[in-house]
């Protein structure tokens, strides 16, 4: 596997209707006034300006994948049909994280602290979207390397957590990516702390 | 080729450059996993063939087949120690394929490794890591240089510092554009102005998209360049199938682009990945009938950062240049630079951006500290803090040339003067690096009195600065504030200034605005005059305390009345609601009539003052519960299922009436003695789960829908969550999970309620639950907040 590759400071482009949407707003019957919509904004801003994004990555072998199981060159078995589905014909793995650090939390604490819960709400649902965008630049600046080499990296990704892909295999992430060294720590129950941190996995074949 | 020549080439005509190399040789024979370079220079004969076949079909420019010939990149094959001799022999390959009658461009790209902050390569290390390949291009004979698939704007200036500080060839760059920015952030203009200060003769985009994508990246640059520009787009957008990636769009397809691009503003064209000679030979006939098109170039002065440009000019809205990164007379910040505390500054950073700064000045000058790095440091924490483009304030050269040397954008350089050392000290530097600078008409002499004698100064320092190749967008004149309190006529000469350089001069202008009032009794009304009088004479920019709100709606206003914001939209929306005698605007607007209306639209304000005036007005605060406050707040309900409300208004409406409770609950409690409620709900986050957005929300709608909520917070055990229940005698117990793995604690809960003979419902939600699961354990479920309430209202309604 190659080393661990950390990219700091990330300022991702991200998805604005996707926040939107995970805030439940509904583009045929949602109404909102201009000044809703401008506090909105100020407070995307402010998420951008608070997260402080470090993304890392490695590229890691895969020694077979036998549906659901997908053998990392470790002996790391991760399990998942749609995870195999996505790795088949890869011969390596790219295993990534995306954490937006503390002060994101801290604001978020803040806002519901002073009873500021709309905004809290809105802080908190762009914070993730934007720290999971982060994962695109690593996934594109992995497309550039492996361009030059022949090689392609999937164009989807999957995160421990969604479907049969358990959160419970966030320990290996954790363990393959060195998550402590980012200062993120995983609890008995596979959360990472701070909240704003993600793991995802994507695959790596033949140009 | 000298920059004369490379601009006499691209007079009046447009230049076609070559196509894909990589996916081409790819195609015959260039296996994946090997060096690319290295089996080129194995395969010369084949090299030179098919960039032959670019110089046949048309190509002026043909670029090297060093993409990735540089040390860092290299050592990935162990090919470090030869990146001189690479370089050279695809130079030399290069140069016989392009004949006599074509040039050759030495082609840099990216080391593949990012560069700090993103990274671990430091920013000199790159500059020398491509000064190597420079230095084996230029001994293989090339005419020019191109910077190529840039991801990162500091990558690409490390490369274009690399070939200026080795020879004077021109040099073109291009950035990699996924979307509208690059990977790491960079909008076009950014990219273009950071690009062309810093002494690129040409400037565009390449790689990733096709080229109708291209068409609106090179629009949005071409009012603000000065150096052709240029594209080569790939043969549409990639696409990845069965593991192959596949251009799909053809080379008819592709040549009926060229008008759109030239239209838009291109002035050289060719192709990246996945086109071929037969793709150049196209657009170079498409090209051939037509001429560049002249675009009338913005007058504004640019500064930016990597990531957002700041435009300046008296027809623009008035710029704001934030003042408190400068310790100057700030203890606190003083002290933090000291300590090297640099999420202070980050904070006034942001704080400032907030307020409207579009400009920061930053200064390091405390005594007794490393200015150089205090100052680097500084520079390092604003730009991962805010997108808002710096003005270094000093007059260390060493500091300066430091921060201008990292900063990845075009700053600054706050000031440069008429006295003789500075003049010869920092004005090489602004050229070198491309800044733009603040002329202070102040000399060997120092400050003059009158607004002749300073005009005088700006003349001759202008004068200099013009034989540099700097012009008037170049610059920002400050026009010299002194005390009025000590300098009766000092306000008046400073406008002199001001009027005659937006007049006569056609310059930007720039005022230390505080110094005004130095003295004086009520600063902020003699500071707001002045800027008000100084924008009537033209004023640009000024450099002041964006938090200071007086001040920035004096600018506002004047904006308005200036007509630098056009019909006012701008101050409208910052103070529509704002009461005619009120001195400060208020941030949120009391503009509902009713306290129906106001908790309805979630104004938090509206709704207690209207709580204060209902029960002046003789209502009761059971009166306006009954009667306006539930019906409001069930209607919010009522919008948000049917997502005519999203999450954030059905909040602010629970917001809004627990403003209006603050200022009722004491009435209703003397009324009836205690505040009746619909039941008690001990409402958790299970053991284990961290997440207590969700719980919290939950817990607020609860309170304002009438219950009465005792919230045990997050990662709680079953005992405390039973002990808690038993003690507040809760009618419902409310529990939420965001994970499959600690879902699985609340059906321990249940157990534990059960063996402690509590017997009250439970109700449960969180993002991987779903009611099959909760009825599994005889629980409740609700899939969202309201929901929630609504859950709680019926479990209340059975009992």
């Amino acid at each position: 596997m190659t080393p661990v590759q950390v990219m700091r400071g990330l300022k991702p482009q991200y998805n604005k209707r996707l926040i939107y949407t995970r805030l439940g707003y509904d583009r045929e019957r949602t109404s909102l006034s201009p000044e809703l919509e401008q506090e909105v904004e100020r407070l995307l801003t402010l998420t951008e300006n608070t997260l402080n994004i470090t993304a890392a990555y490695r590229m890691v072998e895969i020694k077979r994948i036998d549906s659901p199981a997908i053998v990392l060159e470790d002996d790391t078995v991760l399990s998942g049909v749609r995870l195999a589905e996505l790795l088949d014909g890869c011969d390596q793995a790219l295993l990534m994280l995306a954490a937006g650090g503390s002060r994101i939390m801290d604001l978020i604490h803040r806002l519901q602290e002073e009873n500021r819960m709309s905004e809290a709400v809105v802080v908190d649902a762009a914070a993730s979207e934007i720290t999971d965008s982060a994962l695109d630049i690593v996934m594109a600046h992995v497309t550039t390397l492996l361009r030059s080499r022949g090689r392609a990296l999937t164009s989807m990704r999957f995160s421990p957590g969604y479907g049969d892909f358990e959160i419970t295999q966030q320990r290996d992430f954790y363990r393959l990516l060195n998550g402590e060294a980012f200062g993120i720590t995983l609890n008995e129950a596979c959360l990472l702390i701070p909240e704003k941190s993600v793991f995802a996995i994507a695959g790596i074949g033949k140009q | 080729m000298t920059k004369k020549e490379f601009k006499k080439l691209f007079h009046n005509k447009l230049i076609i450059l070559d196509g894909g190399m990589g996916t081409l040789l790819q195609k015959l024979g260039l296996p994946s996993g090997v060096c690319p370079e290295e089996w080129a220079i194995q395969n010369t004969e084949l090299l030179i063939k098919t960039q032959s076949q670019y110089r046949e079909a048309g190509s002026h420019i043909l670029y090297t087949f060093t993409f990735g010939a540089n040390p860092i990149k290299l050592k990935e094959y162990g090919l470090s120690d030869q990146t001189f001799e690479i370089n050279r022999l695809l130079a030399l390959a290069a140069r016989k394929a392009a004949g006599d009658d074509v040039w050759v461009a030495g082609d840099i790209s990216s080391c593949g490794s990012l560069l700090w902050p993103f990274g671990e390569i430091e920013f000199e290390e790159a500059v020398e890591s491509f000064k190597t390949q420079v230095k084996g291009l230029l001994a293989g004979g090339v005419d020019l240089f191109v910077i190529e698939t840039m991801l990162d704007i500091q990558e690409a200036r490390a490369a274009l510092l690399a070939v200026k500080e080795l020879c004077d060839l021109p040099v073109m760059v291009t950035m990699t554009y996924e979307g509208e920015r690059t990977l790491m952030g960079s909008d076009p203009v950014s990219a273009l102005v950071t690009l062309q200060s810093l002494g690129a003769d040409a400037v565009g985009c390449n790689c990733s998209s096709g080229p109708a994508e291209m068409v609106s990246l090179i629009a949005q640059m071409k009012p603000y360049a000065r150096v052709p520009l240029i594209a080569k787009p790939n043969a549409g957008k990639p696409r990845l199938e069965k593991g192959k990636t596949l251009f799909d769009m053809d080379a008819e397809t592709f040549a009926s682009y060229t008008t759109a691009l030239v239209e838009a503003g291109v002035n050289g064209l060719g192709g990246c990945c996945g086109t071929t000679p037969a793709y150049i030979e196209k657009v170079a006939a498409v090209a051939r009938d037509l001429k560049p098109v002249k675009v009338e170039r913005k007058p504004y002065s640019l500064a930016c950062s990597n990531r957002q440009t700041a435009a300046i000019h008296p027809s623009l809205p008035f710029t704001i240049i934030g003042e408190r990164l400068n310790p100057t007379g700030k203890k606190a910040l003083k002290e933090a630079l000291l300590k090297g505390d640099m999420e202070t500054v980050a904070e006034l950073a942001r704080e400032q951006v907030e307020a409207g700064a579009v400009l920061l000045d930053i200064n390091a000058g405390v005594p007794g500290i490393n200015e150089k790095e205090t100052l680097v440091a500084m520079v390092n924490a604003v730009c991962n803090a805010v997108p808002a483009p710096i003005l270094l304030d000093s007059s260390n050269a060493e500091a300066l040339e430091a921060a201008l040397r990292i900063y990845p954008g075009r700053a600054v350089i706050n000031s440069i003067s008429g006295e003789t050392e500075k003049l010869e000290k920092l004005l090489p530097l602004a050229q070198k690096y491309g800044a733009m600078f603040v002329l202070l008409p102040v000399d060997d002499h120092g400050v003059p009195e009158t607004a002749e004698e300073r005009i005088a100064i700006i003349k001759k320092v202008y004068d200099r600065a013009k034989k540099l190749g700097f012009n008037k967008e170049d610059i920002l004149v400050d026009g010299v504030v002194m005390t009025v309190a000590s300098n009766a006529h000092g306000a008046k000469e400073a406008l002199k200034v001001v009027a005659w350089c937006s007049g006569k001069f056609r310059a930007n202008t720039t005022l230390g605005l505080s110094n005004v009032s130095f003295g004086l009794p009520g600063r902020e009304a003699v500071n707001s005059a002045f800027v008000a009088m100084a924008m009537a004479k033209g004023l640009s920019t000024a450099i002041l305390n964006p938090n200071n709100e007086q001040m920035v709606q004096t600018v506002r206003a004047s904006d308005a009345l200036m007509a630098r914001d056009l019909n006012a939209v701008n101050y409208t929306s910052l103070y529509a609601g704002q009461k005619s005698g009120s001195a400060q605007p208020q941030k949120e607007k009391a503009v509902s009539k009713t306290l129906y209306e106001a908790i309805l639209s979630g104004s938090r304000e509206s709704a207690g003052e209207l709580a204060r005036l209902g029960l002046l007005s003789g209502r009761t605060a059971k009166e306006l519960i009954d009667q306006e406050l539930i019906p409001a707040i069930q209607k919010v309900g009522d919008f948000y299922e049917k997502k005519q409300y999203f999450l954030p208004q059905l909040i602010r409406g629970a917001e809004a009436m627990e403003k209006a409770m603050e200022v009722l609950t004491p009435e209703l409690v003397r009324d009836s003695g205690d505040q009746p409620h619909q039941g008690t709900v001990a409402i958790a986050t299970v053991k284990g789960d961290v997440h207590d957005i969700g719980k919290n929300i939950v817990a607020m709608l609860l309170k304002n829908y009438g219950f009465k909520v005792i919230d045990l917070g997050k990662d709680v055990d079953a005992d405390s969550i039973i002990h808690a229940a038993k003690t507040n005698n809760a009618d419902i117990i409310a529990l939420s999970a965001l994970m499959t793995t600690t879902m699985s604690q609340m059906p321990l809960v249940m157990d534990r309620m059960r063996e402690a003979g509590l017997d009250i419902p439970m109700m449960v939600g969180g993002a991987v639950l779903d009611k099959k699961y909760a009825e599994s354990f005889g629980a409740h479920f609700s899939n969202d907040a309201y929901g929630a309430v609504k859950l709680a209202k019926s479990l209340m309604n059975s009992k």
